[in-house]
């Protein structure tokens, strides 16, 4: 502090003294030693010395930058912005074709095609992420003539007029008559269409693939006709008949990759007890395989099968002496899965961003069979299984009779085919579950009740578009929102290394996001989802590449430490 | 006695081996007429070992057929192991964690046990490839990943290419396809085991798999467990090739002794009784019910069997019992608290020592309320010898300083394997052939030209001694130096050294480990003998091609044994060197800058004149004092104001 204060005071001095010795200098002359005088004038040296310097420093402030340089792959940033700008301002929309069949009915089709519209509008929710664009065509078939409405549309040329009348209804076999829709609107198209005939069976019926018809009896038909068909298109075909906030859109049980992995398990409580098999190859061959090949637009599914043994449950059920066996309640099921001991693991042959569905069956032992379970209104559940979202389901199987066989305990006995179908039909009813469909075919809506012809195929054509643009809408929504973090990143770190792959992915990821727009506006939902599906495996890709994890948590204060650069 | 005794047995090998053709043919009929399944064996060997231990060989074998849908669809084989098969293309892999050294001294080297089963401390990984070659490392790279994921160990440092190799021809199953790769520093423990056992269908709940306390088996000497699988070439076009995945954990435990107080003359050679309970605190309550068989397995070695037939003979001399060979074995020098089910011989052909005797217990009579709980109780004192491999190996350092030093193998004869070499020794050129394959990592810098062979102490020239060496050598950063040898030693060796430089690398500050003061380790060489094979070929029967345990013990392997890992201490450089570093840098750039723009601003010669001027103003000492004081008054006063305002 002194001596700083004294340099202060010095300084100060000095200047006082050489504002005061200026007039004295005349004074000093005398005193002025020659020899100690600078010969040239001054700066200029020294001001070249100091720029020299300046410039070497600046030269090699240069060389230093070049070799701390690093290698960022360019990114497009200005694209990544515009899809998810594109998809923020509402850009994807689904085009959807309705037609109404009015058959033996004598109204004016314009009128009723606005009356239609009307409810439809009415119903509509607006969805934040992706709407749909509906075009609706109406058909009056009086029986001798037919009446178009919009008379130029295009989508109703394919009816023929007079192709059915109201007796073809008349049946009671609703698959017969969804067979006999399939030619009379064409096999192959890609409206829903709504048949409406007056008939004495009062019914509404919604087929596997994208018809429906309604039976309506004698009075004011076309008022409920038109609140009806309106209520069919907008609920079921549009929303897949599941109730609003049931299971939520992004409980998409499909894993980043696209890839699901379900995850079949036997599992014997005590083997010491009873061994159970199954011959899962002949279900899997039957039964799931159909299933997976009408998924597969939407994931990629691969089934896999195991049977593991001493894995009792993690809690207790107690015994109930009225329905004579014991008995699991619902408050418990938490505790039901046994982490500990049901070793159900994740699968090697998928990838590390599959989504792994467990199915398991569970076998009881002696001692706590039959088991069931109850529901939380006191009833035994009929399925005797339960799901848990995201993770998969629990069936359990009782063996016929719970009887030890006391010779043979060790024998292995296999699980009889007919138990077996029914078990996997439960399973595919969770599996529906998991996907947000309802395991019911029953839809009951405002206006009645619509019964749903279930698909061989475990969902139905009209489900697999809903899926389908399910998926497409929440893969390009999340692909957005992926590359839209990763440039955030990219920008928010400047010394982070950009691989060339990543590059590539992005760019690729881009290119599948718009071939999946444009598919999805041209009303093709299938390829549609399936390149939004890769769009958004691509961007995880490049999001979770091993070069950016590393970088990520890099900090500043890193570069400090010279060895690290 | 022997002489007596071979003629029958030469008969009813005849007469079983016509049985068993007949046999054979009628099994490949069955095989094609009915599926096969997928089986699960469970076996366990105790062996009571020379040293007052007792060794347990647990043996687990799950095979899968080849099938469609091998990969996917499981009953009893383990799914992870399948689709890890599947996925790699693995044609034959070997995993072991193994803590402690085996003791080739007393514990032997010659019986298929250790020489299978003996494994280098940490953990060794190999495994064999059905791919292209170029595709081979990245392979290699993901089954290390994948293999460190399934038994929570550290095998992904495997993943870098300094620290695995391909041993061309000196490593038994050798192929082109082969990775090799060891951590010797991994420690193992239960979470290492815990994984393992995930991979039987009865996991520890049931079986003999029950013994394995971990308290009890951590305790023990020794300590390794293996997973070796073998895919099997695939049946048919389509088909997934089967597997055989075989399972064994190998421990050297201490019994408790059990004879408190007894005295003895000669107590320590007393050897220790000992029962399961003992040993492992535990007992078999039953079998696993998914296992097609579950035995126990009690052997007595070569020696032991000798030492006994011989104590035994001396009895009857002096007893003048009428003792005959046949109730011998009912009548041993030792209690077993069960009865065995059977009682297997050695066939001996070869070995002039004796044969060893295995007594089976079949787990399958045992349940809960009678559980199985095998002990045996000395009688008299036994001591004997185990048989050892020909050479005995061990390496060792040689030098001092942190800058160079040499490896030294050191081969010595053991006395008891000559008599097998009397047998080859009319022939006049007797060669005992001898494969070295060592790994050594890049910053132990060897040089191969400074190789040198020493046999019963004297130099030898080099080509006289090694017939055939295949050298890759390190690369700094990339790869490991590997170097693999063919011996040709004559007969009546009784020692052989190699010796060979080296000199010790830098590391990168970043490439030390932890704790890198403790020194770095070389991987343990492996010594195999192509021309001795470790079997054990017991009387053909059906029982015996029944259990893989004894079929193991029957194929013909080479004995290998594995040298110590050596603990080499490399230069560590002061860890706290980078901020010294900084310190030190940013110190000259201070001085640096201070001293140019000192230079650049100060006018030294002005300053000069005018302080001389001043002097010579101002020379009185009162003034200059009077006008520092009122200096230093203006500037508290100035600096109070300051602080006021």
């Amino acid at each position: 502090m002194a001596e700083i204060s004294e340099a202060h005071d010095s300084d100060s001095s000095k200047s006082t003294d050489n504002a005061s010795e200026a007039p004295t200098q005349p004074e000093s002359e005398p005193e002025f030693n020659p020899k100690l005088m600078r010969k040239t004038k001054p700066g200029l040296k020294r001001l070249f010395l100091t720029f020299s310097v300046l410039f070497s420093f600046l030269l090699g402030l240069q060389f230093l930058w070049k070799s701390v340089e690093i290698y960022r792959s360019p990114l497009p940033f200005r694209e990544i912005d515009s899809l998810s700008t594109q998809l923020g301002s509402d850009h994807l929309i689904f085009p959807l074709h309705f037609h109404a069949l009015f058959v033996g009915f004598d109204s004016d089709p314009d009128r009723l095609r606005l009356s239609i519209l009307s409810e439809i509008t009415k119903l509509t929710s607006q969805n934040p992420k992706c709407s749909h664009n509906y075009t609706l065509s109406v058909t009056v078939d009086s029986g001798s003539h037919c009446l178009h409405s919009p008379t130029t549309s295009p989508h109703s040329c394919s009816y023929q007029c007079g192709s059915i009348t109201a007796i073809d209804f008349d049946q009671n076999d609703d698959v017969a008559i969804d067979e006999r829709l399939v030619p009379v609107f064409g096999g192959k198209t890609n409206e829903y269409s709504v048949v409406v005939v007056k008939g004495e069976s009062e019914r509404a019926v919604v087929g596997k693939n994208r018809r429906a018809w309604v039976v309506v009896g004698s009075g004011r038909e076309v008022e409920i006709a038109v609140v009806k068909v309106a209520e069919v298109l907008v609920k079921v075909f549009v929303n897949g008949g599941r109730e609003e906030g049931s299971i939520r859109n992004e409980f998409m049980p499909v894993g980043a990759d696209g890839r699901i992995v379900l995850s079949f398990n036997l599992l014997n409580a005590d083997p010491r007890d009873w061994v159970y098999d199954w011959d899962f190859r002949k279900i899997d061959n039957n039964l799931l395989a159909p299933m997976i090949e009408a998924l597969g637009p939407v994931a990629n599914i691969s089934v896999e099968s195991q049977v593991l043994y001493h894995t009792p449950k993690a809690s207790f059920s107690y015994w109930d002496q009225q329905l004579q066996s014991y008995v699991f309640s619902t408050k418990d099921l938490p505790f039901f899965v046994n982490s500990n001991e049901w070793h159900l693991d994740t699968s090697i042959a998928a990838g590390g961003r599959s989504k792994i569905l467990q199915f398991v069956v569970y076998v009881p032992s002696a001692k706590e069979c039959p088991l069931l379970l109850q529901l939380p209104n006191g009833e035994i559940s009929n399925t005797n299984g339960f799901i848990s979202p995201m993770w998969g389901g629990v069936i359990v199987w009782n063996p016929q009779g719970c009887l030890k066989d006391d010779n043979k305990p060790t024998a292995r006995r296999t699980i009889p085919m007919q138990d077996l179908e029914n078990m996997f039909e439960v399973f595919t009813g969770q599996f529906r579950q998991l996907f947000g469909f309802k395991s019911v075919n029953i839809y009951a809506g405002a206006s009645g009740v619509w019964n749903l012809l279930p698909s061989e195929r475990g969902f139905t054509e009209w489900e697999l578009d809903v899926l389908s643009r399910q998926h497409t809408c929440f893969n390009l929504h999340s692909c957005a929102s992926t590359l839209g973090s990763l440039s955030r990143l990219v920008q928010s770190l400047p010394r982070m290394i950009i691989m060339d792959e990543i590059g590539k992915q992005v760019k690729f990821s881009l290119e599948a996001a718009k071939l999946a727009q444009s598919n999805a506006s041209n009303g093709v939902y299938e390829s549609s989802a399936a390149s939004s599906r890769q769009a958004r495996s691509l961007a995880e890709d490049a999001f979770f590449h091993p070069s950016i994890m590393s970088v990520s948590y890099y900090s500043f204060e890193h570069c400090f430490a010279v060895y690290s650069l | 006695m022997a002489l007596l005794q071979r003629p029958f047995f030469v008969l009813l090998l005849v007469l079983t081996h016509q049985f068993m053709q007949y046999w054979i043919a009628f099994g490949s009929v069955n095989e094609e007429g009915q599926k096969q399944e997928e089986e699960f064996n469970e076996e366990l060997l105790l062996k009571p070992l020379p040293d007052r231990k007792v060794l347990a060989h647990f043996h687990f074998q799950s095979s899968a057929p080849p099938s469609t849908s091998n990969g996917r669809h499981h009953h009893i084989f383990p799914k992870a192991i399948s689709q890890l098969v599947q996925k790699f293309r693995v044609k034959e892999m070997e995993l072991s964690f193994t803590q402690g050294r085996w003791n080739y001294e007393s514990w032997g080297g010659f019986d298929p046990i250790p020489s299978s089963n003996a494994k280098p401390p940490g953990v060794e990984l190999w495994a064999v490839f059905d791919v292209p070659q170029h595709q081979i490392d990245a392979s290699w790279q993901n089954l290390t990943h994948t293999l460190s994921g399934l038994f929570c160990a550290s095998i992904n440092f495997l993943e870098s290419t300094t620290t695995y190799s391909a041993p061309e021809w000196s490593f038994p199953p050798a192929s082109g396809n082969l990775r090799y790769g060891t951590l010797p520093r991994e420690a193992v423990c239960t979470e290492n085991l815990t994984p393992w056992l995930k991979l039987l269908p009865c996991r520890d709940k049931a079986g003999i798999a029950v013994l394995l306390d971990r308290p009890s088996i951590y305790r023990g000497f020794y300590h390794s467990q293996r997973l070796h699988l073998t895919s099997t070439g695939s049946g048919s076009e389509g088909m997934v090739s089967g597997i055989i995945l075989e399972q064994t954990l190998t421990v050297v435990l201490q019994p408790n002794s059990q004879r408190a107080g007894m005295a003895y003359a000669s107590e320590r050679h007393i050897q220790p009784s000992w029962s399961l309970t003992s040993i492992f605190g535990k007992q078999v309550s039953g079998t696993c019910v998914l296992a097609k068989s579950s035995n126990v397995y009690l052997l007595l070695d070569r020696g032991l069997v000798a030492e006994l037939e011989h104590l035994h003979k001396e009895n009857e001399k002096s007893a003048e019992n009428g003792f005959t060979s046949q109730n011998f074995w009912t009548k041993p020098s030792f209690e077993l608290s069960a009865d065995p089910d059977r009682i297997f011989i050695e066939e001996n052909s070869l070995h002039s020592k004796g044969s060893s005797v295995l007594y089976k217990f079949q787990v399958e009579k045992y349940s809960e309320s009678e559980p199985f709980d095998l002990s045996l109780t000395w009688k008299i004192p036994v001591v004997w010898l185990s048989q050892q491999a020909p050479l005995h190996a061990s390496r060792f350092l040689m030098g001092s300083g942190n800058e160079r030093g040499a490896i030294a193998i050191s081969l010595k004869s053991t006395q008891l394997s000559e008599g097998f070499m009397g047998a080859n020794a009319d022939d006049e050129r007797c060669d005992l052939q001898v494969n070295v394959f060592q790994v050594v990592p890049w910053y132990v810098k060897v040089y191969f030209h400074s190789l040198q062979v020493f046999v019963n102490q004297q130099p030898k020239a080099i080509s006289d001694i090694i017939e055939k060496i295949h050298v890759s050598p390190s690369k700094d950063k990339v790869s490991p130096g590997v170097m693999e040898m063919v011996l040709k030693l004559p007969c009546k060796v009784n020692s052989a050294a190699l010796t060979i430089e080296f000199d010790k690398g830098f590391l990168h500050i970043d490439e030390y480990p932890p704790d890198a003061n403790q020194g770095f380790d070389i991987p343990s060489a492996i010594i195999s003998f192509p021309n001795f094979h470790a079997s054990m070929i017991f009387l053909k029967d059906d029982s015996v091609n029944k259990s893989p345990l004894l079929s193991k013990f029957q194929e013909k392997s080479p004995v290998m044994s594995y040298t110590e890992a050596l603990l080499v201490p490399l230069t560590t450089p002061d860890f706290s060197m980078p901020y010294n570093v900084i310190t030190i840098t940013c110190t000259v750039f201070a001085l640096y800058f201070g001293s140019l723009l000192n230079v650049l601003r100060r006018r030294v010669a002005e300053e000069e004149r005018f302080l001389k001027e001043k002097a010579a103003k101002k020379t009185g000492r009162l003034s200059l004092l009077l006008s520092k004081l009122s200096a230093k008054l203006r500037g508290a006063w100035n600096e109070g104001s300051l602080r006021v305002s």
